[in-house]
């Protein structure tokens, strides 16, 4: 089954998902749609399978223009999507979910379900069990039995986001070969959203990347994995020659740090940061950087290991006692976690300026409020609520929050989703801290961004680092090789 | 200019008063329904309440405690926080109470009180106050726990709560409890000593000027935190955004169980101002009666305004006073039984239908200051 998108736009609020996004998927070939997170690839996917409806642009099925309402839509039209955690109900039995979202009456037919299932789990030689609990499934037994349910109801393009995540080794080969089979006998379109590059370059025969919410190009496979990684980070402008840092004494002093999240394990991670210094933090989403920065930020409490901020020993103590040692983190989603959209610039001035008295000097707060915006070039008055500013504004206000003599200072992607000038004007503001003496870390998607400013690079690749300190070293295909895992 | 703010204002404006309208129509039609003439309804609402000096003055004792329960359900709503154990904080505070008369005052005549400390009157209904805001205190503190140490929701918890201190009751008061009198049968203690009633109204029996006093303190108590203070401010900001505030350097787990901690002291006092009414002395099977309840209605129509809860409380206090009255009226004049429960239809028609309008407005005439800021150079860029 052809599918297309055409023109497809998507905002939520300031925020542009989907700009314009044109692509074409032919039946019976093996598609990879790649992107950072905060690339619009979700949101796409999400579009193309009825969940949600785009604000322009259409779905375009075999040459009819469609539209979807509920994923129910897609489904009839032949469109079906297998999310990251599968969206089935554990207490009831494998038959039971397979059944599940059938049109019918109001009695199923079980016997007839039973009879279609058991075909279709010797077609595909899957080892299910119609009458066990799904609750006692591995994840991967799930997915195959979500599969197996989009096949009974007739779908004839797959779309699977990061089904690789959390099975094992046995259960991706037999799931890449079903998915083979079914592009290759049946003519199906198979569309994975993934960051594992390796699985991309091992399944797919066409791959289309997003950044910034655009679609930014498309690239056949077999390819090295070098060309992925420079399509969905940029091109690597050469680095600037720089005058030398002046870097002062460590700040921060991590040591053999060792992180256990839901997702992935960090190990032995050490690293010196001098006051003065950037460093940058590359990788692929989920590959542990965030877990690091968290850490040294007090958010996160690691496994083993130290963290010395000026010489002090910093595990066991709380966000707040990190935040007074002079440390201080800015978070990705800047509304979600770090700014409060209900409330004005003036309230968070009120909220933040230090104070020992017990009531709030709002003359202060308005004044700070006023010259802060006004310094840092924020558009909007003391009295706007901050969700309605625009993000490159938000950013600006969120910086503009930071006390003025830090140690160390944590970001998470500092410029995702701000136009160029608004982030010149972000790094500016960065860079003047820097001289002041505050030692930066950062995450960033934009290889770009990374060799730009960091004086030193930490990349992360399923949870184990390399240290980039030769400048020489800092290039695309290098970066790219460490991203993608290539020792 | 002076238009467009008028513009602006009228859907603030007319929400509630749509809200409220909406709501009389619904009565209106279930007492026509019932056949009962809404007109005279009114009446009966009217003299129940505020037709003599000794109905205000009930309505007073009635509007007390309801009001000082809201006023420490501002302070954990702002913070996000529904405390629905507010009920058996009240419950609590009850208790409390009469432990405190137990202890400090002769309450077995001719055996002395069981911690003689040479107390007053003052003393006695002092010491009284404190025990049962503490009491109060200790149970919303314990569902706060609840909720930042072992991450159960506080309206799990509460509910949970208000079932145990409710039972608690029972079990002091009941089948031979500890607290009731031996050789009596109805589920209450014995009523208080002399020296553990609190001082009337010369003219009105029923009402003690004490709880006023009290609740006029409170009232200015959450004004201060409400509108002065930094711990207001922090309240609201986690309210809005726990996780922000949280980075933004608010110690959110101290301000979640200080807030419940003094809502839950409150929610103890309005339990006292119930056992030590001149009219009840006693704790009974059912001390708090659902005010607890009632007075989460009341804040969540005042949309958690400090300044609107006196208000409200009044409005609700005169809903339910006038309840009784219309009951007992159209029973006596017109031989027709209406259900008690009627009142509490008519409370939460009026919460219901208020809320529905906000939510209304919010989504189809969205106020002016939550429109997006338009950046022009950013525009120009792009």
């Amino acid at each position: 089954m052809k599918v297309e998108l055409k023109h497809i736009s998507k905002t939520f609020g300031p925020v542009r998902a989907n700009q314009d996004i044109s692509l074409t998927f032919e039946a019976g070939r093996i598609y990879a749609i790649l992107g950072e997170n905060g690339a619009g690839k979700s949101t796409l996917m999400k579009i193309m399978s009825g969940y949600q409806s785009a604000d322009s642009g259409e779905v375009v099925v075999d040459g009819q223009a469609l539209t979807f309402n509920a994923p129910t839509d897609a489904i009839a039209s032949g469109i079906g999507m297998l999310y990251q955690d599968p969206l089935d109900f554990p207490p009831f039995t494998v038959l039971e979910n397979f059944i599940a979202g059938r049109a019918g009456g109001f009695l199923p037919d079980m016997d007839e379900a039973r009879h279609q299932f058991m075909a279709l789990i010797e077609r595909f030689e899957f080892d299910l069990d119609p009458d066990a609990y799904v609750d006692a499934l591995t994840i991967g037994e799930r997915q195959q039995l979500e599969i197996l349910r989009l096949l009974s109801l007739n779908v004839r393009a797959l779309i699977l986001d990061e089904p690789t995540t959390g099975i094992s080794a046995e259960q991706k080969t037999a799931l890449f070969n079903v998915l083979k089979a079914l592009a290759r006998d049946e003519a199906m379109t198979v569309i994975l959203v993934s960051h594992k590059l390796e699985d991309v370059i091992e399944l797919c025969d066409e791959a289309y990347v997003l950044r910034r919410g655009k679609f930014v190009g498309q690239q056949s496979i077999p390819c090295p994995i070098s060309a992925l990684v420079e399509l969905m980070f940029g091109k690597v402008i050469e680095r600037q020659a720089r005058p030398p840092v002046e870097v002062g004494d460590p700040t921060l002093v991590v040591d053999r740090l060792c992180i256990t999240s839901r997702r992935l394990t960090v190990e032995n991670v050490s690293l010196e940061v001098h006051a003065g210094e950037v460093i940058g933090l590359a990788g692929l989403d989920g590959s542990g950087q965030g877990e690091f920065v968290r850490s040294c930020a007090g958010l996160i409490k690691p496994e083993d290991g130290r963290i010395l901020i000026d010489g002090r020993p910093m595990i066991g103590l709380t966000y707040h006692q990190f935040a007074r040692a002079g440390v201080a983190f800015l978070p990705a989603g800047r509304i979600e976690e770090g700014l409060i959209g209900e409330m004005t610039v003036t309230d968070h001035f009120a909220l933040t300026l230090p104070s020992r008295a017990p009531w709030v000097n709002w003359p202060r707060a308005r004044h700070t409020a006023q010259a802060r915006i006004t310094h840092f070039n924020v558009k909007g008055r003391p009295g706007s609520p901050v969700r309605t500013l625009s993000g490159g504004n938000q950013q600006r206000f969120a910086l503009s929050l930071l006390p003025q003599n830090l140690r160390l200072l944590l970001l998470e992607h500092p410029t995702r989703g701000l136009d160029v000038e608004s982030a010149n004007y972000i790094w500016e503001q960065l860079l003047e801290r820097r001289r002041g003496g505050t030692a930066i870390v950062f995450i960033s998607a934009e290889l770009d961004e990374i060799v730009a400013y960091s004086d030193r690079i930490l990349v992360f690749f399923g949870g184990r680092v390399t240290l980039v300190d030769d400048p020489e070293d800092m290039t695309a295909n290098r970066l790219g090789e460490l991203i993608g895992g290539r020792l | 200019m002076f238009l467009n703010a008028v513009i602006d204002m009228l859907p603030a404006i007319l929400a509630p008063v749509f809200g409220i309208v909406a709501a009389l129509g619904i009565i209106i039609l279930i007492l026509e329904w019932q056949g009962a003439d809404p007109q005279v309804a009114w009446d009966y609402v009217y003299e129940g309440t505020l037709k003599t000096a000794a109905n205000r003055a009930d309505l007073m004792a009635f509007w007390m405690p309801l009001a000082i329960t809201a006023f420490g359900l501002v302070l954990t709503f702002t913070a996000g926080l529904w405390n629905i154990g507010v009920e058996g904080q009240l419950v609590m505070g009850a208790i409390g109470g009469t432990w405190a008369v137990r202890l400090f005052t002769e309450y077995e005549a001719g055996k002395g009180p069981a911690l003689d400390l040479g107390l007053g009157r003052d003393g006695v209904l002092i010491l009284c106050f404190v025990f049962a805001a503490a009491a109060g205190a200790l149970w919303a503190v314990v569902a706060a726990v609840l909720k930042t140490r072992g991450g159960v929701n506080e309206i799990f918890g509460g509910v949970a709560l208000n079932f145990i201190a409710q039972t608690f009751n029972m079990y002091l008061i009941s089948n031979g409890g500890p607290w009731q009198p031996v050789g009596s049968r109805a589920t209450e203690t014995a009523r208080f000593p002399e020296i553990a009633r609190l001082p009337t109204h010369a003219e009105f029996r029923r009402l003690s000027p004490t709880t006023i006093y009290i609740t006029i303190g409170a009232f200015v108590l959450i004004l201060l935190i409400m509108y002065v203070s930094r711990w207001g401010l922090q309240l609201r900001a986690m309210g809005k955004n726990q996780r922000s505030a949280f980075l933004l350097g608010v110690h959110t787990e101290r301000n979640i169980i200080l807030s419940m901690a003094l809502c839950g002291s409150l929610a103890g006092l309005a339990g006292a101002f119930r056992v030590l009414a001149p009219d009840v002395t006693k704790l009974t099977a059912t001390p708090s009666g659902g005010m607890g309840f009632l007075a989460i209605l009341v804040v969540l129509l005042a949309s958690t305004s400090a300044i609107l809860t006196p208000f409200v409380s009044f409005v609700f206090a005169v809903l339910s006073k006038g309840g009784q009255r219309l009951e007992s009226g159209y029973q006596w004049d017109y031989g027709l039984t209406l259900d008690r429960s009627l009142v509490r239809v008519l409370q939460s028609t009026v919460v219901l239908m208020v809320v529905l309008a906000f939510g209304v407005r919010n989504r189809y005439f969205p106020p002016r200051s939550t429109l997006p800021v338009v950046d022009e150079d950013e525009v120009a860029r792009t």
